[in-house]
């Protein structure tokens, strides 16, 4: 159990500047993904967390302790990479207990946690395989295996689950969130993938070139991103420049629409709203509500289906997406009207 | 029936014509000179007026007398000891190229100089530096370090043979270091970050983790390092101590010698350099081929 503080952490490779200033608060137990496009400085920023790399600027805090000057062997983290580095030429056996042996633990002890982590891992039965004789599945949990065996403070992982196919991304995702609650081990990812964030962690922090975006919970970060940048990146597809009339009004391309008040914005500012495509109800014209409020009305541009699901383009001035469960299916034509709550119209300013 | 059979026949001869240019190289290059080698050391050369074929006779003054064995004792030892110095600096240096330092694109090329210059201009460099009247003698003598550049300690022309031992390193690290360098790059550096998250120390991770990954590149190198310093010639001729020579220098003798009768007691010197250096290949592989199975590679 162990809190993780970066404090206006800096690194520079040269006169390339990897991670401008970056603070983050982890609390301990917790599962917290970086997310970011590539080459933002992410994986940067957990190798300096792991002691791999030493920051140019600023501190890396354990539980209050500054670890900068602190070696990659004393630290006592664990970390699973993103091609696991499993050692090609050892067995299963001999993987898992490195960290171990390397220590110089007394056999007996070694043993008794050899069998305990296989059982958690699953790999009594491929323990005498080599890596190369393993799927990747098999090989990550390897990896983990070898991590966890240590006892790691903090735990850290490398895209964990890019390498994967669909189904297996299933098993190793819940795989990973039961073995960290059930360990409570302080957890830090890193994924390009704001899918793979909001499946696992407890909090997300976005990084963009090397600066921190914002930090906060998968649902707050979807629903209520600080900037258009977040929004986009976190797969947002309807962001329209507004204008606010009222502190709950802003004026659009697409008829002015009630919203709900944030703090911050006065009216006359210029803003983006933000229109979740879930969040948007969908009516023949025929059936549209009576007196609701926000009602857009438009007409079906194209249409996507997904089986489960569908995608509708509607134009209404702007090109608006929605997406539903596919219960219905309305064609490309089609007259529609538009609905969406207040509650539902997140505001972004400009 | 009959005319399966004489297509089957066609195709093996087409087969056997299509081998017939890699099979013409083999038996000229290899098994031309080996079999010449051979039957020439069991007495036969009727060129020379000698046919006594087969006799051992030649290999049983050869292996009989003291001066065969202290010959084959110094061409394993200078042969050994480079190749053992040789790897020893190829590895640290092939360790310093994949790291970053100052200066390291410049290195990369001056590293590889020797590559490229003949073995006879480093045997001359190997006169003019280490000699007795050489440049580090002269330098040590002008610093103070020894009186007069006569009284630096002989490294040349002594059997401890340090004047071959430098050239055979001073060409053959870069070699060394070029095999390893490309299998480090091609492992890359990820396992020895896990090691060392996971508390390995530098020589834990060095000998466990590194060492193992690269022994191909150790393997291939030194092979080939070790069977060229077991026949090489010149080195030993120029820079060594005289009698008893290494193995080569011996056959050499043998071959120049007025009486050219001789010529089959080389070939009988030859064929037991070719015999020792194919034994220790041999076993060489063999133990790495253990060790490739034990680390699960079939």
């Amino acid at each position: 159990m162990t809190e993780v503080r970066l404090n206006a952490v800096q690194k520079r490779f040269g006169a390339f500047t990897a991670i401008e200033s970056i603070d983050l608060d982890i609390k301990s137990g917790e599962l917290v993904a970086l997310l970011g496009p590539s080459g933002c400085g992410k994986t940067t920023t957990l190798r300096m967390i792991a002691g791999l790399e030493a920051p140019t600027k600023g501190e890396v805090l354990f539980d209050g302790h500054d670890v900068s000057d602190v070696a990659v062997q004393k630290r006592n983290v664990g970390m699973v990479f993103q091609r696991y580095a499993l050692f090609p030429h050892m067995t299963v056996e001999k993987n898992v207990t490195f960290g171990l042996d390397v220590r110089g633990l007394p056999k007996k002890e070694i043993s008794e946690r050899l069998e305990e982590i296989l059982e958690v891992v699953q790999l009594n039965k491929f323990r005498k395989r080599f890596p190369a004789q393993l799927s990747g599945g098999q090989m990550q949990r390897v990896a983990i295996a070898r991590t966890l065996i240590t006892k790691p403070s903090v735990l850290m992982m490398d895209e964990p689950l890019a390498n994967l196919d669909t189904k297996l991304r299933g098993e190793m995702r819940r795989f990973i969130r039961d073995l960290q609650k059930r360990l409570g081990i302080t957890t830090i990812f890193v994924t390009h993938d704001q899918v793979e964030a909001m499946e696992l962690a407890d909090r997300v922090a976005v990084i963009f070139n090397g600066k921190l975006a914002q930090f906060g919970a998968p649902q707050e970060l979807y629903q209520q991103p600080n900037s258009t940048e977040v929004a986009d990146f976190m797969g947002a597809s309807n962001i329209f420049s507004a204008k606010l009339v009222a502190a709950d009004r802003a004026e659009t391309s697409f008829g002015t629409i009630d919203i709900m008040s944030q703090p911050g914005l006065k009216p006359g500012n210029d803003v983006y709203v933000m229109l979740r495509s879930e969040g948007i109800d969908l009516y023949p014209e025929s059936e549209a509500p009576q007196g609701a409020q926000n009602l857009i009305s438009g007409k079906i541009k194209a249409r996507e289906f997904f089986g489960a699901s569908v995608q509708y383009v509607v134009g209404a001035g702007e090109d608006i997406t929605v997406a539903e469960q596919s219960r219905r299916l309305l064609d490309v034509g089609q007259p529609v009207v538009l609905s969406v709550q207040p509650d539902r119209v997140w505001t972004i300013a400009r | 029936m009959a005319r399966s059979h004489d297509s089957a026949l066609k195709e093996r001869m087409w087969l056997w014509l299509q081998l017939s240019p890699v099979l013409l190289i083999l038996a000229v290059l290899f098994g031309g000179a080996l079999v010449l080698a051979v039957v020439q050391s069991l007495g036969f050369a009727p060129w020379f007026g000698v046919n006594t074929f087969p006799s051992f006779q030649y290999f049983g003054a050869l292996w009989g007398s003291v001066s065969f064995w202290q010959s084959l004792w110094l061409t394993l030892y200078y042969a050994t000891v480079s190749t053992v110095i040789a790897l020893v600096m190829g590895i640290a240096l092939a360790l310093a190229l994949v790291r970053t330092f100052p200066g390291k694109h410049l290195y990369k090329y001056v590293y590889k100089l020797p590559l490229m210059i003949p073995y006879t201009v480093g045997i001359a460099l190997a006169v003019i530096m280490l000699g007795n009247g050489g440049m580090i003698s002269r330098l040590a003598s002008f610093f103070g370090f020894i009186s007069d550049p006569s009284h630096f300690p002989q490294i040349l022309k002594t059997h401890a043979g340090w004047g071959i031992i430098a050239v055979y390193v001073w060409k053959q690290v870069p070699f060394i270091t070029l095999a390893i360098y490309a299998v480090m790059l091609g492992i890359g550096r990820e396992t020895e970050e896990a090691a060392a998250i996971l508390g390995a120390n530098r020589w834990q991770i060095l000998s466990q983790v590194t060492l193992p990954q690269i022994m191909p590149g150790v393997v291939s190198s030194t092979l080939i390092c070790f069977a060229f310093n077991v026949g090489a010639f010149e080195a030993p001729f120029i820079l060594g101590g005289g009698f008893p020579d290494t193995l080569p220098v011996v056959a050499w003798r043998y071959f120049n010698d007025a009486d050219y009768t001789l010529q089959l007691q080389g070939m009988a010197t030859v064929v037991s350099i070719a015999l020792v250096a194919g034994i220790i290949l041999f076993s060489y592989l063999a133990i790495y081929r253990r060790f490739e199975r034990k680390i699960g590679r079939n």
